[in-house]
């Protein structure tokens, strides 16, 4: 059964929202957190909600408003969110109001507003959607599992379009927290810069990318969707190898076939050894794209990867500014997409121009 | 009447609504701003934060919060009894 990305929608600090082609207008950073470029929501949510949304639930529907809009629908059968995170903006207002008034007088806002599944909410209540709404809250699997139950329904027959798509945003204190950590570069560093950096740490990334998803090729489809495989904390390097090498193989793919890799090096030297280590030992001579250095990390960054992805093979073009390794092909038939998040979670999926 | 309209718009986030822009009658919910059932818990929130005003009987909800005005009149009578 084949599975057609037939429309997307993105919201990153890239001006993916944004009609044109691929980062025609490419935004350069200097910083350590890369924070999205808004549209105006207005567009999509009434005056009255808006105020009460937080700026995650704000990129989820704007991503998800693009998406079908650009499948040409107006209602999917299924809605299917992957974030790590959550609305954490509410969520700390909620907690410090809760601390600060001794748990009294709390208004109900923010608390409404706080749960995970408060944008695969709002995206169903704006849309009037009354069919299957899930939320997966799975680290950096998130976007993945969405991925992954969207085509589970569509191969049971029980939707016909789904919506399904990746999501996290940065708060103050969440990037205070993470920074703590040692997971982000301690000076800023330039956007076209940071793959090559020397050191440790990447930057902070935040967005939404949102697919309408079906088996029935719509007419802006450009991709399919042919897999998607998960590992959760491989061993070594050679397991991630070894299970790429199958994943092809179990869609009928060899290492040949794939015209570009796309990969998650976020400017991490300890975290960016497993990307040099799968390209040297599968893909030596392939080109090579990346995508956190212009959306930053967050664990459904995956997300921003196979919405960039598909544009490629929408545009049969790799922009410059994504460019890795290598020069770009002339065609764009095969593209695996290797991501992993904090070395535990490496997810792969494969994308065939149609 | 200007201060409670102030707390109003900064309480229920009305982006795009500025306080002298609401008028003294007009109602709050439904046809004038458009409040809706969570705004009136936000408004109850208000008035206990700003005020120290509870509202004991929930059945006078509507009439409280009709309008700015009869919400004003409902604090001044409160504040009467409560130094009384």
């Amino acid at each position: 059964m084949n599975i057609y990305i037939n429309g997307t929608g993105c919201i990153s600090p890239q001006e993916t929202a944004q009609i044109g082609p691929l980062f025609a207008t490419l935004r350069e950073y200097d910083q350590v957190r890369l924070s999205t470029v808004d549209p105006d929501y207005k567009q999509w949510i009434d005056l009255k909600q808006i105020r009460r949304m937080s700026r995650v639930v704000k990129m989820g529907v704007g991503a998800a408003n693009l998406s079908i809009e650009e499948a040409g629908i107006t209602l999917p059968d299924a809605i299917i969110t992957g974030t790590a995170y959550g609305c954490l903006d509410d969520t700390g207002v909620f907690l410090n109001k809760l601390v600060s008034q001794q748990e009294e007088m709390l208004t109900p806002t923010a608390f409404i507003q706080s749960t995970h599944n408060t944008v695969g909410g709002q995206i169903a209540l704006l849309m009037g959607c009354n069919a299957y709404n899930n939320t997966f809250v799975h680290r950096g699997f998130s976007f993945e599992h969405s991925l992954l139950d969207a085509m589970m329904i569509l191969e049971e027959g029980t939707a016909k379009h789904v919506l399904a798509g990746g999501l996290d945003e940065i708060t103050n204190y969440s990037h205070q927290i993470l920074s703590r950590f040692g997971i982000y570069k301690k000076t800023p560093v330039k956007t076209m810069a940071l793959l090559n950096s020397p050191d440790a740490g990447t930057i902070a990334g935040e967005g939404a990318a949102f697919f309408t998803l079906s088996t029935e090729k719509g007419a802006h489809a450009a991709a399919e969707l042919v897999g998607l495989h998960t590992i959760y904390k491989p061993l070594w390097e050679g397991e991630v190898i070894g299970e790429i090498v199958k994943f092809l193989e179990d869609h009928d793919c060899t290492l040949g076939d794939i015209d570009l890799l796309v990969t998650g090096r976020n400017g991490d030297i300890d975290q960016d050894e497993m990307y040099e280590e799968v390209a040297a030992a599968l893909f030596p001579e392939h080109p090579e794209a990346c995508f956190k250095h212009l959306c930053g990390e967050y664990p459904t960054a995956m997300a921003f990867g196979t919405w960039m992805a598909n544009r490629m093979i929408a545009e049969q073009d790799v922009p410059a500014a994504a460019m890795f390794y290598g020069q770009p092909p002339a065609k764009l038939k095969n593209v695996l997409i290797y991501n992993h998040h904090q070395g535990t979670h490496h997810s792969m999926i494969l994308l065939r121009a149609c | 009447m200007s201060d409670l309209k102030s707390q109003i718009v900064e309480q229920l986030n009305l982006q795009e609504v500025k306080p002298e822009d609401i008028g003294n009658d007009d109602p709050l919910f439904k046809t004038g701003l458009g409040l809706d059932s969570i705004d009136a818990l936000e408004l109850i929130v208000l008035l206990q934060q700003h005020y120290n005003i509870r509202i004991a009987n929930p059945e006078q909800g509507p009439e409280i919060f009709h309008s700015i005005r009869t919400m004003a009149e409902f604090i001044t009578a409160q504040q009467q009894k409560q130094q009384a």
